[in-house]
């Protein structure tokens, strides 16, 4: 197994031996390692006149940037647990989130100088369990892409993030200089690589700037002007790009190494990539924030071989990876079969901090030192040994590359007082992916509209998971003959207005 | 002639909101905050802009700021960048 690599100190070699290089391209400019370093002293400054207790996380809603950068690095130094939260999520989710966690200080702003207290009316903070087995204590705490409510917490132990920036370094072969595009934002596990692995192994991360993440054009200038050599983003950036006209005929030949992600990409989009990034290796990567990147697949010559229904195989289990796929009837399926993935990786969390709902870890006799996660998500295997994604074992989809649960949205949206009823059907989005439909019957008389409903959702649910379209009307739902709305017949009523 | 905050109205009303009457949505409402417009809505705002006024988008930096509310994506194409916000009350 690879050994873990040390994120805080392998920074430090790089400021020490190439201190003028670039680690940062931001806004036209740069912030070189030397910069960097200087940006994290003066975060870590202000983080030491933070108390804190053995294991306590720091809460944290960072806007990507520099300073953001530098305070999660920080943090590393001082070996201080940062759980890092969406910057726009609702205030009270916030703080619901950090509390669970057991932090009892957050900063809304990502400054170590502006504070906030989080109070904890059930009594003292309880901090978040180790992550990755004995002695590998949490370093950095995401969050699950939670659909309603507070998303869970996932602490992934220094060694677990260690060992997969040693892993991601190797594979993409990253060195001194190489440019990396960081497109997700910092609090998705996607940053793992394309900022701190890119910053352990001294090369330079190129930031796209919060706000302009679906501007093709944008993208296509930061990755021509930086000469990008690995990017990694979910299908829809790709479909982004090769839709513009910013990129036509102008053809990304810097680019080694393209990594989708949190989605399925068409082989026919995978051969246009070709023509875009020519000299790239396409890689569809296959993992969850729990778990981190548990399966990869290169295409070959074409991008076919091997796609089912226009799904591609998600490959082989990476190095240290345990996968099985287990039947209906619980018991494993060997050889060509179909079933729910589980997965065991040496980069994966133990279980979510605080609690939070069920807990989809479960201990099997393969690896005793660390439990196995149920992904979900439905599976079939050839007699090649080739796996492919066929479903879900609930209503989870995803939109934008972000994982929402259809039925936890129809349920947020029936809690207004003047809705009835309520049915979300996913139908196939060119660009997104899926795109959330709500069919809504509201009270007779109440005059309910769109825009009140999607206030009432916009604090409440996460921004994919908010319905593109929402109908209201007065008229009961079609039902099924069981009684529960009928989605299907929904779904084809749509599709043909 | 039409002004640009009725007409921007009209658009975001037609494209986002169609059930929502004209009276419905005040033109400092802001759309992604609310919900109303998310970021893939806010290519299709600035497709529109281009279209319908010759908007520049590719010589002008624009934020998602600019495109938060009807009242802002008016002072964009007037030229005039957005208010500043308020100071942090003492």
């Amino acid at each position: 197994m690879v050994e873990p690599l040390d994120i805080a100190a392998a920074v430090a070699t790089h400021v020490a031996r190439r201190p003028a290089a670039t680690a940062l391209a931001w806004q036209g400019g740069a912030v070189t390692y030397r910069g960097l370093d200087e940006l994290a002293a003066d975060a870590g400054a202000g983080l030491r006149d933070l108390g804190r207790a053995p294991g306590e996380p720091l809460g944290a809603a960072l806007t990507k940037g520099p300073a953001a950068v530098a305070l999660v690095l920080a943090c590393l130094r001082e070996r201080r647990p940062v759980l890092l939260v969406p910057p726009d999520l609702a205030p009270a989710t916030r703080t619901a989130l950090w509390a669970r966690a057991g932090c009892r200080y957050g900063l809304p702003h990502g400054d170590p100088r502006a504070p906030e207290a989080v109070p904890h009316p059930a009594g003292p903070a309880t901090a978040a369990s180790p992550a990755g087995g004995a002695g590998d204590h949490p370093a950095l705490l995401l969050t699950t892409s939670g659909t309603t409510g507070v998303p869970k917490v996932v602490p992934l132990g220094g060694g677990a993030v260690g060992r997969f920036v040693a892993w991601a370094i190797d594979r993409f072969g990253l060195a001194p200089g190489t440019a990396v595009l960081s497109h997700a934002p910092l609090h998705f596990d996607l940053s793992l690589l394309d900022v701190w692995a890119t910053l352990s192994a001294g090369g330079q991360v190129v930031l796209v700037e919060p706000g302009r993440e679906v501007r093709p054009d944008h993208l296509h200038r930061l990755l021509s002007v930086h000469r990008v050599e690995v990017v990694q983003a979910v299908p829809m950036v790709y479909r982004l790009l090769l839709g513009s006209p910013a990129t036509a005929g102008a053809p990304l030949g810097h680019l080694r190494h393209v990594i989708f992600t949190g989605d399925h990409l068409s082989p026919a989009d995978a051969l246009r990539l070709r023509d875009l990034a020519p000299a790239a290796r396409l890689h569809n990567v296959y993992g969850c924030t729990e778990t981190n990147d548990s399966f990869a697949h290169e295409l070959g010559d074409d991008p076919f071989d091997g796609a089912r229904g226009g799904v591609l195989p998600i490959g082989r289990p990476l190095p240290g990876v345990s996968a099985v796929i287990v039947g209906p009837d619980g018991a494993e399926v060997g050889g060509a079969g179909e079933g729910e993935l589980w997965v065991s990786t040496p980069f994966q969390t133990t279980g979510y901090a605080g609690g939070g709902g069920p807990q989809p870890f479960a201990p099997r006799p393969e690896t005793p030192e660390r439990p196995w996660f149920r992904t979900g998500d439905l599976v079939a295997r050839d007699a090649t040994g080739r796996i492919v994604l066929t479903g879900r074992r609930d209503h989870q989809v995803k939109v934008r590359g972000v994982r929402v649960d259809t039925a936890q949205v129809e349920q947020l949206l029936r809690t207004h007082p003047h809705v009835v009823d309520a049915a979300v059907v996913a139908a196939p989005d060119p660009v997104g992916g899926h795109a959330l439909h709500a069919v809504v019957q509201r009270a007779a008389g109440s005059g309910l509209d769109s825009l009140a409903l999607r206030s009432y959702c916009a604090g409440r649910l996460a921004a994919a998971a908010i319905p593109s379209s929402i109908r209201l009307g007065d008229l009961p739902l079609p039902r099924t003959s069981t009684g529960k709305p009928d989605r299907r017949s929904i779904a084809a009523a749509l599709a043909t207005s | 002639m039409e002004t640009p905050i009725a007409a921007i109205t009209a658009f975001v009303l037609d494209e986002f909101l169609p059930d929502v009457g004209h009276g419905g949505l005040d033109p400092d409402y802001d759309l992604v905050a609310g919900g109303v417009i998310d970021s893939l809505g806010l290519l299709k705002v600035l497709a529109w802009l281009e279209a319908t006024y010759d908007f520049p988008t590719d010589e002008v930096d624009v934020g998602p700021d600019d495109l938060a509310t009807v009242a802002a994506m008016a002072r964009l194409l007037a030229g005039a960048r957005p208010q500043p916000a308020t100071a942090d009350a003492p």
